[in-house]
């Protein structure tokens, strides 16, 4: 059960029915899932803090000059469009913001973004997007993911070889990087950006109510006095929110924001395909992938019960942002009230005019 | 149980409860679904920034 979704049976009535139900829990599961260790890695991070300066510092950048800015997250639609290319003719004009996962994909492609934002307390992978110092082959072994994710196939090549160039790549531009680091990141990955010689802008992700005095979102912030942000549940969520919300953009684009796979994709592909299996088993697959018609594209594109959570999340915050969101990912299953659809031309050229 | 009985005494040898198939199974599911979970938190609020230091917030 790990060919393309297409052509495998759809069940009449259980059809993403199950995946459903598991994204409506997300909220409360994912804050059990990142509580403990984020607040571990806050506090292990604590020194770093206390030498550094807070997102609020990138007030007083450049970065505050233009009223339009770009998200780059890294969903399978930036391969399958000339992106890189249509950016860098265009000439835009505007702020940068790039998830950690697409930045060796834009430097590699001659894009050198404005502000990444890493936020993921995953205490080995993340670090792979920046190149991993201590990466073996026995790491390889153990986890699979980056063989099978679909973000940036660059990183499904010889991983070691791969990993090697990106270390070189990150070390040759860190400082000319600005980065938004969460406190919840993993050491590991702190630890690797200093070494870099990026620029390093503090916040603390929010965990849960902000009035509430008991919450963990206060006590991170009494922690370390950081602000808080409602990163979305993702770092491309994330993006877009420091792109409006703390670089105050009135325009923002997004590309790459698919929440969602390609028909075309595996199974095996997808992000959480592991972890799905092992719940459920390889005969109800079908009940947890959600599919969803895109009537932009005049396509259905699937998803997992997280990326569907994303989606809802997203879109429940889009309602509530002071600025007109353009998705120009030109796939995928981030449509709806509060987000506009466009092509990517379109916007960089609304954006020039 | 726990609660309506309640012993006057401490045993000499401590009394461990055993865990029935039940209680296992479901925390073996929520864990198992806690890994399918974001990168991160989402707080359903109106505000995207606290902590700032300004009285209005994003």
């Amino acid at each position: 059960m790990t060919g393309e979704p297409d052509s495998q049976p759809c069940g009449q009535t259980d059809q993403g029915l199950l995946g459903r139900q598991i994204a409506s829990a997300l909220d409360k599961l994912t804050l059990e899932k990142v509580s403990d260790v984020g607040l571990a890695n806050a506090i292990a991070n604590s020194a770093a803090i206390a030498s550094g300066r807070s997102i609020l510092a990138l007030q007083d950048t450049p970065l505050m000059d233009s009223e339009d800015a770009l998200v780059i997250a890294a969903g399978p639609s930036v391969h399958r469009f000339e992106t890189a290319r249509l950016i860098k003719e265009s000439g835009f004009k505007g702020v940068i913001v790039t998830t950690d996962s697409a930045m060796a994909w834009c430097l590699r492609h001659g894009i050198i973004p404005d502000l990444v934002v890493t936020l993921d307390p995953h205490p080995q992978r993340i670090v792979r997007w920046f190149g991993d110092p201590k990466l073996t082959e026995e790491t390889l072994v153990r986890d699979d993911y980056f063989a099978r994710q679909d973000m940036d196939p660059k990183f499904r090549e010889d991983q070691l070889r791969t990993n090697r160039e990106v270390l070189a790549l990150i070390n040759a531009l860190g400082p000319r990087l600005r980065i938004a680091v969460a406190s919840s990141a993993s050491p590991a990955v702190v630890s690797r950006i200093l070494e870099a010689g990026m620029t390093v802008y503090w916040w603390n992700p929010m965990y849960d109510d902000y009035d509430n005095e008991d919450g963990l979102t206060r006590k991170v912030h009494v922690l370390n006095n950081l602000p808080c942000v409602n990163a979305g549940g993702n770092v491309g969520a994330a993006c877009w929110v420091f792109a409006h919300a703390v670089l105050r953009k009135k325009r923002v684009g997004l590309v790459g924001m698919d929440f969602g796979y390609y028909p075309d994709t595996p199974y095996l592909q997808t992000q959480y395909y592991k972890e799905i299996l092992e719940l459920v088993g390889p005969d109800r697959l079908e009940e947890v992938y959600v599919r969803l018609f895109n009537p932009h594209m005049g396509q259905q594109f699937y998803t997992d019960p997280a990326y569907l959570w994303y989606r809802d999340a997203f879109l429940e915050m889009a309602q509530e942002a002071e600025c007109e969101t353009y998705n120009c990912t030109g796939g995928g299953i981030l449509f709806g009230q509060g987000v506009g659809w466009t092509e990517l031309p379109e916007f960089l050229s609304m954006c020039n005019s | 149980m726990s609660d309506v009985l309640k012993g006057n005494f401490k045993p000499k040898k401590p009394v461990e409860v055993e865990q029935n198939a039940e209680d296992i199974s479901a925390q073996f599911e929520r864990e198992a679904l806690k890994r399918l979970g974001g990168s991160i938190a989402f707080v359903s609020k109106k505000k995207f920034l606290y902590g700032t230091g300004h009285n209005e917030e994003a």
